[in-house]
């Protein structure tokens, strides 16, 4: 749990808050395609409950938070650029929503998906 | 017949009387044309990022993606339109950089795919081949945001099927379709709250309309290395005055405001206000635009009278540059006054880690100020280069910090000259001991006479804890103000003035008579008359004495004595 302590009280913001958000950020990065699990067991739940976190992992400790991504990106496309780009907008719209610095993005890319041969 | 190289940079009319198809070789001069339009037009692009994000120069990143992509094509005899587009779009996707490349480089590549085994381009093929790209650009993202350069490419395509109605021919239809990604790019911020808020349109539709716009104008037979008249955000504006690199004739800077009283012909505008002047940049944002020029003496009120005659003027301001150069040249000047020394005198070196610092040194009689402090220990040969030139054999060092005691301790080793090292481990400590210092006496006695003073004086060093860490008892979050007395951890606090007052009162400062704080570089004059104020009235037996130290990370270095 992240937590800050206000006049009033504490405002304590939980890991699967914060994978929300990048999950809507990495779906919105150009070249991502999906997201997909770390592993097939999780795998299994998530097709049956539509998670809002679905292939986000958030480690939290010592005011550090760092973040692990399993994507899908669309064949064709430069990898690399696409996995700095999506490393890039989570980091910047975790931390325009919690005015807290994220400390690493990790991407892991799980795969490809082909739309078009070349 | 005489074969001669077309050069690109002197355009001419491309097809004055027939209108070609497009082969290999015509679109690879397109290109190379469209990358010196975006070269050109770089700075215009990057200025529009919202996204303060590393590597996030959309401009440049667009740039380099379109130079990969020309690379791959400039030495090319091909003359398929096919083949070529497909080297086109294999070099985009190598060099793609940033969101804006990788987009870029889809386009391209759907562009390519639609003139698969085509030896020219005509109408519908362009047509054709716009529509591929967008279909696979659009598909590399689950849910495409609008407002970006996504959308520029989906109006041009529209754009570009409304036009074969009315035209068959491929330069017509590119006319048409830069006129339409200008349209689309300044709809940008109506789709995008982001780029609304920062007052932009987006970078990347802006970048795609200079590739097309850079095109059109090779073959209208206009220059592409010469940047349009651009009017930026007012946000985007850059009006901070790099006085270094003023050259004469650049007297006054003029900051106007004002209201057209017709649309602005920004053209004519330019060209008016380059026969008065130089840096001119021209903002605007909710109708009010801004003007910023740098003028000769005697014809500072030319460019207020000209605004004058085009709108209503809402503010002018008038800044005389050569008195603020001058007075930067003066203070540099005068800014350090060492103090001379005789051959059997005593020299003295301070260690001293910030302008402010050095020059209440130089004041208090040193002969040399090494640059360093806490995280910039200073070399031996630093140390040494300071005071081999001194006309005297007795030297004393004073490293003001525990780390560089030992690195001034070294010198004494590499010198034929006599040096001696007064321990002094702080900054207030070294000024200690220069009070005593005699420069015409007997060293030994010097020497002894400054160890001496050194316990006099009480040191307080304010700074960030840059981790979270528990020393001494004293429990400190990173980011806090920690407040160390004579070197050890004492207090931490989230607040300045808190953590001042906190470590006054652990250095028992009401048995004391003088209280200097030398504020440090991240620290405004502001603030710290406001903490120096708290000060005084917690401590009105004391005498309180503000100096700017201009010492990096440490908010305050305070003397107690």
């Amino acid at each position: 749990m992240n937590s800050e302590n206000t006049p009033l009280g504490r405002v304590t913001i939980s890991p699967r808050a914060i994978a929300t958000i990048a999950h809507q950020a990495a779906r919105q990065s150009y070249g991502v395609v999906g997201l997909t699990s770390k592993n097939l067991m999780e795998g299994i739940t998530q097709v049956i409950v539509k998670d809002p976190t679905h292939g986000i992992e958030v480690k939290y400790d010592d005011q550090k938070i760092s973040i692990d991504i399993y994507v899908i990106i669309e064949y064709g496309t430069r990898i690399k650029s696409v996995a700095s780009s999506v490393s890039n907008t989570i980091k910047f719209n975790v931390e325009k929503a919690l005015g807290m610095p994220v400390e690493q993005v990790n991407v892991h890319v799980r795969g490809l998906r082909v739309s078009d041969t070349d | 017949m005489d074969i001669e190289e077309q050069s690109i940079h002197t355009p001419k009319q491309l097809f004055p009387n027939q209108k070609y198809p497009i082969d290999g070789q015509v679109f690879k001069t397109l290109i190379e044309s469209s990358l010196i339009w975006l070269r050109t037009n770089q700075q215009a692009v990057n200025v529009l990022n919202v996204f303060p994000v590393p590597d996030g120069d959309t401009g440049t990143n667009m740039v380099l993606t379109m130079q990969a992509a020309c690379d791959e094509i400039t030495n090319s005899p091909e003359r398929n339109i096919g083949k070529l587009t497909h080297m086109v779009a294999h070099g985009a996707l190598m060099g793609a950089r940033g969101n804006s490349g990788v987009i870029l480089s889809q386009l391209w590549r759907g562009f390519a795919r639609a003139l698969d085994n085509y030896e020219i381009m005509d109408g519908q093929l362009l047509v054709n081949a716009l529509h591929q790209g967008r279909n696979t650009a659009y598909k590399g993202v689950v849910r495409p945001v609008e407002g970006t350069i996504l959308t520029v490419a989906k109006d041009i395509t529209t754009e570009a099927e409304s036009s074969l109605a009315d035209t068959q021919d491929p330069y017509d239809i590119l006319e048409r379709i830069v006129t339409a990604a200008d349209a689309s790019v300044l709809r940008t911020p109506d789709l995008l709250p982001v780029l609304k808020e920062a007052g932009v349109v987006d970078a990347g539709g802006k970048g795609l309309f200079i590739i097309l716009e850079g095109m059109l104008r090779y073959i209208k037979g206009l220059a592409l290395d010469v940047a349009l008249a651009a009017v930026q955000p007012l946000a985007a504006m850059k009006l901070e005055n790099i006085l270094d690199s003023l050259e004469p004739g650049q007297d006054f800077e003029v900051v106007v405001d004002f209201h057209p009283n017709q649309d602005l012909n920004i053209p004519q505008f330019y060209e008016d206000l380059q026969r008065m002047g130089t840096s001119i940049q021209l903002g605007e944002g909710d109708g009010i635009y801004r003007m910023h020029i740098h003028v000769p003496a005697d014809s500072e009120y030319v460019p207020i009278q000209y605004i004058k005659s085009l709108g209503v003027v809402t503010k002018a301001a008038i800044e005389n540059l050569r008195e603020q150069l001058e007075n930067i040249e003066h203070e540099r000047v005068s800014s350090l006054q060492f103090t001379p020394v005789e051959p059997g005198q005593i020299a003295t070196i301070a260690v001293a880690p910030g302008p402010g610092i050095a020059r209440v040194f130089a004041s208090l009689g040193v002969s040399a100020i090494v640059e360093g402090g806490q995280t910039m220990n200073p070399s031996t040969q630093e140390i040494l280069n300071a005071f081999e030139n001194l006309p005297t054999d007795q030297v004393i060092i004073l490293p003001n910090n525990k780390n560089i005691i030992l690195t001034a301790q070294a010198v004494v080793q590499l010198t034929v000259k006599h040096v001696t090292v007064i321990p002094s481990t702080s900054i207030p400590q070294g000024m200690a001991a220069m009070m005593r210092l005699i420069s015409t006496g007997d060293v030994k006695e010097v020497v002894a006479d400054m160890n001496a003073a050194m316990s006099d004086v009480e040191t307080g060093e304010i700074t960030t804890a840059t981790r979270s860490v528990e020393i001494d008892g004293v429990n400190v979050k990173e980011g806090q103000f920690i407040c160390l007395l004579n070197g050890k951890l004492v207090l931490a606090s989230n607040n300045l003035k808190d953590a001042t007052l906190g470590l006054l009162n652990k250095a028992h400062t009401d048995h004391f008579e003088l209280i200097t704080l030398f504020y440090g570089a991240d620290i405004s004059r502001l603030e710290v008359d406001a903490i120096a104020d708290t000060i005084r009235k917690e401590f009105p037996q004391q005498e309180i004495e503000v100096q700017d130290g201009g010492q990096p990370h440490y908010q305050f270095i305070i003397s107690i004595e």
